[in-house]
């Protein structure tokens, strides 16, 4: 089997960049040709939680990680039902895939779901470039498509500036999410037995197993604009019964669901032109204890009156540290983001800045000095990343506790 | 957080010296710390006993004392300097065990002195296990099975309970040090003993295999704010089972889910907090088992560790220096980072290429030794190896091991061999995986025996189907593309031309005609993401280069590669001090080595490092992108040496003494001729490439003769032969095992000086004017490998005409050799005649310590030199006599004794001989010789005893001359013991004296006594070759039960004058910045 995959890697694939700058390596993944905007991502691991974010459509990703693919791909390592990215660049693709979670190799995953992989370049060149170039809109193609052609593909792409992408990823009809998250601690021929088992084998938390009040139940709607399923895990985790709502969906639809807490999901593109979200949260504001994150942190400083901007190549990494401006502590964060909350922007009588990226001293949290709404632009939800911020779904908790 | 006022003055305790589980990442690691401290405007007083440091040299700390790492000293120099604070956890786990002394014999409270980094409760857990476990369990996390033992009959019970396999660990020892796995209750019986005797607390634990598990390590900090950081990740290609020490070792973790990474981070934060570890490096191990993802915490060490320099060379985030700032109250996000300037420390590095480790073995040094790989660390260095893939950065790895030799599988390879080889991890084991898969042993099969995670084996693999494909075609004939791929798998030139039986030069040649060449990539702890500042890199066969070479002067300084016996921290030493002079003179200078654990591949040292092997290959690649002034290989050992000539036919400019001259003194023809045309006697010697030419050689010479081969490290295989058969045999041996037949490399045959004073001269020369920096007289005879001799400077017992001698022909070798740089001789004085042993035209093993001994700084000295300086432009303190001029010596003592790793190689005879077997040394500094010298011992550990019991054995020839030795001691008042022969002798001397029992002589014999605790000092002569059953089991008694041991009378001579010397005097401690002030005396 693995023969005919280390074959099936042999072809060659193109990354051609508006710039007009190409890179010539392997093929892998599925036979065809994608465009977006070429970004890079630090994290050490986890890289199909990265594949399945759906705040990556729109956009060609570059692990700077040079071995993918080691420890295949599985069920429970997914943030939605499918890989969002546009497409993937990597230094070496593993032939093989070893862990004992592993369904099937990244190759074959990505295949299945129709995502290109060029693989064999000098990802560090690229990113080298992107550094100083920005990120820059490229399309990659595994099937021998000539890099002129590609490079005038990309000029023809839109700018991630301005598109809404939200309404590309969100759910059509609104659900109810029960599933908490897996148990590692518990191996999986124990768990087998029991009988109680995730897709491959762990142990989910039960819902509100581990919350500190059994009675304590919390109705969340959570807004979808590309959500990861791992907000929805925590929150079950802390004892919230979880509905996802589309995008689009009122804020008065939202109240009439009678929540404890509305959240703000992370999701793809620019949120400037998400101007139905920025209405709902203004509506909202007041009524519901609101917590955003990512490009829900992006709508709630919209909707507080501020500005948002494009960074030159973003956040998307495993390892920024954030310092709590309430608290003085640092946490290492997941980030994952192309636009950014203008600090100076927001009205300084209502908003409270609350955190701070040490890297570059962008924004990334506030809150509303008197209502009960707080947002953070990196990821608490982690995965891939570290735990550190965790605790700002207790806060959610203590927010809905508090109420309105 | 702001930095502490409270405190102004902060000791740090060195690691000692040289061992096997504790080298020169110490070094490394202390050096940090120091100058972190004083940045911060903090006095620090340091203690290291080792002389062959940069911590010791006198800019690094405010107040410097060389002297032996113990309670009394330590306390000696707490109350003269009265520091405010000592930072225990830069100084491996000598510094942390004495730091714990310290704290609980309340010596720290008696002299108000706070502990910083680590509390005492936090380095009790962390380093006792079952309170370790247990702190672990509370947080929730998993454990092997164990149990904590104190005695035999227990320790069975339980681990018969328990199932075999058993792990067994002592309590606070050093690299594993008396662990093992036993298999079986008898196995088990034999090692727990071991294990208990091991351990200083008479303490071992017994624990749940989790033999063949993954194995990971989590190099970890956290500041006063709790702020908590993972440097890097470790995966260990060998499993669980082999210390970590002896494991080839990857960063980052590679086969590792997000998931499963992240609880292993949230465990490693959870651990640290719940131990205590208020501040700095700590690191956790892991075992997680395959095939169910259970993950159970090992241990963890509350201080910096081997594994943190590797970590700090392996990301560029430098975690000892950055643990010693948060000691003192500084935050992560308070300090920045050097690399990238503009972000802060407190963050997780992203690498984006891997790291690999491979440990260096010297089993051939021990013979009889074990070899097999355990959980007691058996390995004398390292390499480490940065490539793109995990493929190349093995690559790199092995041939950065050892450049020059190929690994050849035996003549005969059977399954069952190949199995067991696998199956039994030995030093080799990574070349009969290879070895396996050419045969094609197949996966499965492969991870059955070792256990090895098949994403490393599948790599090897592609690896071995790549060489196939290559070496179906000729050097002409591969294509771009095919040879392209293949370097940047990782193969050498070496192999290739292997491969398709050409010259390497030729395939270097034809990658130079197809633009086949590598490029340079930065490590800067960030993946790119934001732009570095510090040109810290490595090679790769890739597109962009980022080696931003500047056009100013530069030099390039080769570095010595991994550790190994005869070949230290000293070559490092000279290397670090050569960046140093250099760039104070303004030159750019550009480092190249690839041993993790050294000052020299800190990014600080150099302006430039190059973290690669010292291959001909690399060495070139990186001359070809630099196009340095000058290249420099006389300070790094063998390893630069045996480039040099290669390096010079390739253009390259070599500076300093001419590799010509260099191999002139190799060369024992052209050397001899040269000798006697300077009218220098040297010893008869001769060459023989088959065992009867040996013999003729050798009864021409005259028998006793020292038989070697050509191209020596630390005198490796080298013996004395007392009659002919010794002769044959060994040549006979040496040609079979290869290499050593090569007509090139005879077999060296020289007239044994028997009984005959040694002494090593280090001297400096610009090329016209000489200067001798240090006379060095030998403790133990010619004979003992120089670098196993105690020696003194200055000179004891030489007589000023023998003295005159020296220098005069030291000086004369000097200019004929058209010495520019250092130069190292080696002299052997029978009955006043002065004998040349060897020349050295380069730096040696003492000058670290002549250098600390005089307070000149040799290797800086020499590396001016070496770029057309003049010794009169340097103004030394010299003193001259009749033109020859000599560097001025103190009015003290300073002794360099010998460490040796006897303890890790159990079974092995502690007689020193020609072959180099010490791992490291010491220095004692007095006012008299025998208080130097005992100083050297106790920092030795030898603890010359000033009361109770000398047992004496000595051969018939010593028998006369020990009679002194023991009225010295019983003078001292010690009671002495001897054998009957021995007792006779020395009863006719007129000594008091009681005879004991031998092995087979009766009950209780002086194998009891020692067992019983009854003897403090042995000194025993070796009878000769085939007749020390019964010696060999008294040298083990004393190894085992740790009793002075002495085996030499010239040894024992200065041992009686040292006990002597200490009768009634307290601890004397002198900083080395006031020795150097002190008035200095010029020899007779």
């Amino acid at each position: 089997m693995e023969d005919t995959l280390i074959e099936a890697l042999a072809g060659r694939a193109t990354l051609a960049l508006e710039d007009g700058r190409v890179f010539n390596g392997r093929a892998a993944g599925a036979r065809t040709r994608r465009g977006g905007e070429v970004v890079f991502n630090t994290s050490l691991t986890g890289y199909q939680e990265v594949f399945t974010d759906p705040s990556y459509s729109g956009q060609i990703v570059c692990l700077t990680y040079p071995h993918i693919g080691n420890v295949g791909a599985n069920p429970e390592d997914q943030e939605s039902s499918k890989p969002y990215i546009e497409s993937l660049i990597v230094r070496e693709f593993s032939s093989i895939d070893s862990n004992w979670r592993s369904d099937e190799s990244a190759h074959k995953y990505l295949e299945r779901h129709g995502v290109p992989v060029i693989w064999d370049i000098d990802t560090r060149a690229l990113v080298l470039h992107l550094r100083t170039a920005g990120a820059l809109r490229g399309v990659v193609s595994t099937d021998d498509t000539p890099a002129e052609q590609l490079i005038a593909e990309a000029r023809a792409l839109p700018t991630m500036a301005g598109q809404e992408l939200a309404s590309r990823v969100t759910v059509s009809q609104k659900y109810d999410w029960t599933q908490g998250s897996i148990d590692l601690a518990q191996p999986l021929a124990a768990t087998a037995a029991a009988g109680a088992t995730g897709s491959n084998g762990h142990v989910r938390k039960k819902n509100g197993a581990g919350a500190p009040e059994e009675s304590a139940r919390h109705r969340v709607v959570a807004y979808d604009f590309g959500i990861k399923q791992n907000i929805l895990r925590l929150l079950v985790d802390h004892g919230c019964e979880v509905t996802v709502v589309p995008a689009q969906t009122s804020a008065e639809d939202v109240l009439a669901l009678k929540p404890n807490g509305v959240f703000i999901s992370n999701g793809p593109g620019d949120p400037e032109p998400i101007t139905y979200g920025i209405a709902s949260i203004r509506k909202l504001l007041g009524r519901v204890p609101i917590f955003g994150i990512c490009l829900g942190h992006q709508l709630c400083g919209l909707a507080l009156g501020g500005r948002t901007f494009k960074l030159k190549f973003g956040h998307h990494g495993s390892n920024h540290p954030v310092k709590n401006l309430l608290t003085g502590k640092v946490e290492i964060t997941a980030q994952n983001h192309g636009f950014c909350v203008d600090p100076d922007s927001l009205p300084s009588s209502d908003v409270e800045i609350t955190h701070l990226n040490l890297n570059d001293h962008t924004n990334e949290g506030l809150r509303h000095k008197s209502l009960p709404l707080f947002s953070v632009q990196y990821h608490p939800e982690a995965s891939p990343g570290p735990h550190d911020a965790r605790y700002l779904f207790d806060d959610f908790i203590k927010l809905m506790k508090a109420g309105v | 957080m702001p930095k502490r006022t409270d405190i102004k003055k902060i000791m740090i305790i060195g690691s000692g010296p040289i061992v096997i589980g504790q080298a020169c990442e110490f070094d490394y690691s202390g050096t940090q710390a120091c100058k972190a401290l004083r940045s911060e405007g903090y006095d620090v007083i340091l203690i290291n006993s080792n002389p062959a440091t940069i911590m010791t040299d006198p800019e690094v700390a405010n107040r410097t004392y060389i002297e032996p790492l113990s309670k009394e000293y330590l306390e000696a120099i707490i109350a003269t300097e009265r520091p405010d604070a000592v930072l225990p956890t830069v100084g491996g786990q000598t510094g942390l065990n004495l730091a714990v002394e310290l704290a609980e014999s309340g010596v720290l409270e008696k002299y108000g002195v706070k502990l910083i980094g680590a509390q005492l409760d936090a380095i009790k857990i962390a380093e006792d296990r079952l309170l370790f476990k247990d702190v672990c369990r509370k947080v929730g996390l998993e454990v092997p099975n164990s149990a904590v033992v104190t005695n035999v009959p227990e320790a069975i019970r339980l681990a018969d309970k328990m199932g075999y396999p058993v792990v067994i660990r002592p309590s606070f020892t050093l690299g594993g040090t008396g662990g093992s796995i036993a298999y079986n209750h008898e196995e088990f019986a034999d090692a727990i003993a071991r294990a208990l005797d091991a351990s200083p607390v008479h303490q071992a634990l017994i624990e749940e295999s989790v033999i063949g598990w993954k194995e990971f390590e989590l190099e970890v900090m956290r500041d006063f704010r709790d702020n908590f950081v993972v440097i890097c990740s470790i995966e260990n290609v060998d499993p669980m089972g082999i210390h970590t020490g002896d494991s080839i070792t990857v960063a980052p973790a590679q086969t590792l889910t997000d998931k499963e990474y992240q609880r292993m981070r949230d465990a490693a934060a959870a651990i640290i907090r719940a131990v205590g570890v208020e501040t700095g490096g700590s690191n956790i191990q892991f075992a997680v088992d395959p095939e169910t993802g259970r993950m159970v915490v090992i241990e963890m060490n509350p201080r910096v560790s081997r594994s943190s320099a590797l970590a700090s060379k392996a990301t560029g985030f430098p975690i000892a220096k950055i643990a010693a700032k948060l000691a003192v109250g500084m935050t992560l996000d308070e300090i920045p980072n050097d690399i990238t300037r503009k972000t802060p420390s407190c963050f997780e590095p992203s690498i984006d290429y891997v790291v690999a480790k491979i440990p260096k073995w010297q089993f051939e040094k021990f013979p009889g030794s074990d070899t097999t790989l355990t959980t007691q660390m058996k390995s004398v260095g390292e390499v480490m190896a940065i490539g793109r893939t995990f493929q190349e950065a093995l690559c790199k790895g092995i041939r950065a091991l050892e450049p020059s030799s190929a690994w050849r599988p035996p003549a005969e390879v059977t399954t069952a061999l190949l199995r067991e080889r696998l199956h039994v991890p030995g030093p080799d084991r990574i070349h009969w995986l290879f070895e396996a898969i050419e045969r094609g042993m197949t996966r499965d099969e492969i991870h059955s025996l070792t256990k090895i995670d098949p994403w490393f084996l599948s790599h090897m693999e592609e690896m071995v189907a790549l060489d196939r494909q290559v070496a179906a075609t000729t050097l002409t004939k591969c294509s771009r593309e095919m040879l392209l791929e293949s370097k940047r798998s990782g193969a050498s030139d070496e192999e290739l031309a292997k491969l398709w039986n050409v010259k390497s030069a030729s395939v270097r040649g034809r990658r130079h005609e197809l633009g086949v060449v590598p490029v340079f990539k930065r490590v800067d702890t960030c993946a790119a993401e934001f732009e570095s500042f510090t040109p810290y890199l490595y090679s790769t066969y890739e597109n962009s280069d980022e080696s931003a070479v500047t056009e100013r002067p530069k030099i390039v300084i080769l570095g010595s590669g991994p550790s190994r016996i005869g070949q230290g921290i000293e070559f490092d030493y000279c290397c670090c001090h050569a960046a140093m002079a250099l760039k104070e003179d303004g030159y750019e200078t550009v480092m190249i080595n690839c041993n993790p654990e050294t000052v020299s591949t800190d990014y600080d040292t150099s302006d430039r490092l190059y973290f690669e092997p010292l291959t001909l290959e690399d060495v070139l690649a990186v001359l070809d992108r630099e196009d340095p002034q000058g290249v420099i290989v006389q300070f790094g050992g063998q390893t630069p040496l045996n480039l040099a000539l290669e390096l010079k036919r390739n253009k390259a400019r070599i500076i300093g003494t001419d590799p010509e001259s260099i191999d002139l003194a190799e060369d024992r023809r052209r050397f001899g001729a040269l000798l006697a045309e300077l009218n220098i006697p040297q010893p008869r010697g001769g060459t023989a490439l088959a065992p009867q030419e040996a013999v003729t050689t050798a009864s021409e010479i005259g028998l006793p003769v020292l038989v070697r081969p050509s191209y020596v490290l630390g005198g490796r295989a080298m013996v004395i032969a007392y009659d002919l058969k010794t002769v044959e045999e060994y040549v006979a041996q040496a040609t079979q095992i290869g290499g050593l037949s090569d007509p090139k490399r005879p077999i060296l045959i020289d007239q044994f000086l028997e009984n005959a004073t040694e002494v090593d001269v280090d001297a400096v020369a610009d090329g016209e004017d000489v200067v001798i920096a240090g006379i060095m007289e030998h403790i133990e005879e010619a004979g003992i490998h120089s670098g196993d001799s105690s020696c003194v400077l200055p000179p004891v017992s030489l007589k000023p005409a023998v003295l005159e001698q020296i220098r005069d022909y030291t000086t004369r070798l000097a200019r004929a050799l058209r010495v520019v740089g250092l130069m190292n001789v080696q002299y052997a004085i029978q009955n006043d005649t002065v004998y040349v042993l060897e020349v050295n035209p380069r730096a040696s093993r003492t000058v670290p310590y002549v250098s600390k001994a005089t307070g000149v700084p040799l290797a800086k000295v020499a590396a001016r030199l070496m770029t057309g300086r003049k010794l009169r432009d340097l103004h030394l303190p010299v003193t001259q006599v009749n033109g020859v001029k000599e560097l001025a010596v103190h009015d003290f003592f300073a002794v360099k004794s010998p460490v040796f790793p006897f303890n890790k190689f159990r079974g092995v005879d502690t007689i020193l001989g020609p072959e180099m077997r010490s791992t490291g040394e010491v220095m004692g500094i007095s006012t008299t010789f025998g208080q130097a010298f005992a100083k050297a011992q106790l920092a030795a550990g030898q603890r010359l005893p000033t009361e109770g019991i000398v047992f004496i054995s000595v051969n018939d020839h010593d028998k006369i001359h020990a009679a002194p030795v023991a009225k010295d001691l019983a003078a001292a008042g010690l009671k002495i013991i001897a054998t009957r022969g021995t007792a006779a002798a020395l009863k006719r001397a007129g000594i008091d004296i009681e005879a004991v029992y031998k092995v087979n002589e009766g009950r209780p014999n002086i194998i009891d006594l020692i067992k019983n605790g009854k003897v403090n000092l042995i000194i025993n002569t070796p009878l000769g070759r085939e007749s020390f059953y019964d010696e060999k089991s008294i040298r083990r008694a004393a190894v085992r039960y740790n009793v002075p041991c002495i085996t030499t009378l010239s040894a024992a001579s200065a041992a009686a004058r040292g006990i002597r010397a200490m009768v009634g005097h307290a601890a004397d401690v002198a900083a080395i910045q006031d020795l150097h002030r002190r008035k200095s005396v010029a020899l007779p």
